[in-house]
């Protein structure tokens, strides 16, 4: 599960978890939401934040609240912004 | 559209846009170039937005968003020092006392340049720019593989 992300948030998040209970490829998943594969890949190594818009959608397509799917940790130190 | 033939168009206007600035400059008519330049944006505009199988989401929004801040940052100051040092010789022109003849006051730039200096800062910009989207689309994991 990707920790700190490049955007300084800390943020983990199971999206692969939950592609994988559901027998989903990184493809099928961002052509349900409308988005590139390259950037399911970069969330789910915590490359990239998504928008609170493209969180709810993920966590709406996989029917479970937002947290269940994204943690906002605290204890992982935030990196400075570039 | 399909996404290859976009890129077909563009490369075909690249090639029009060519031939019409060489006649532009044989006929003297600059207007041509501008008014084609014009077109040519506006056509690849709406073209982009007949594609079918381009999909930019918000990933790639952010990712042009941040490089073209970054290029605008640099830009601005690179403009900026041109633009001053441009004014400080502007007034300086004319020159009291006057030089001796056949001695010229030192011009860092003649105002007839000032078109190829433009076409310069916009390569500038336009390096600055790929340079600033490869960053970052590396830092937004573009290019990054996994299993799948």
């Amino acid at each position: 599960m990707p920790g700190s992300t490049g955007n300084g948030i800390p943020m983990k998040n199971k999206i692969k978890v939950f592609r994988a209970m559901n027998d989903l490829t990184q493809d099928n998943l961002a052509h349900a939401i409308g988005v590139n594969r390259q950037t399911i890949l970069a969330i789910e190594k915590g490359k990239y934040v998504p928008s609170l818009d493209l969180a709810f959608k993920i966590a709406r397509y996989f029917s479970v609240n937002i947290e269940e799917v994204f943690i906002y940790d605290d204890e992982i130190p935030a990196e400075p912004a570039k | 559209m399909k996404k290859n033939t976009f890129y077909l168009l563009i490369g075909c206007i690249a090639i029009a846009l060519v031939c019409i600035f060489w006649e532009s400059d044989e006929m003297h008519a600059p207007l041509l170039i501008m008014g084609a330049f014009i077109a040519a944006v506006a056509l690849i505009i709406f073209a982009r937005s007949k594609v079918t199988d381009l999909i930019q989401d918000e990933r790639d929004t952010r990712i042009t968003e941040q490089a073209m801040t970054r290029t605008m940052q640099v830009f601005w100051v690179v403009f900026c020092a041109f633009s001053i040092g441009a004014v400080v010789q502007m007034l300086q022109f004319p020159t009291f006392p006057r030089p001796p003849p056949g001695q010229h006051p030192v011009t860092l730039l003649s105002p007839r340049m000032m078109g190829f200096v433009q076409l310069g800062f916009l390569c500038l910009m336009i390096f600055l720019y790929v340079g600033f989207r490869i960053y970052y689309a590396r830092k937004y994991g573009e290019w990054d593989t996994d299993e799948e």
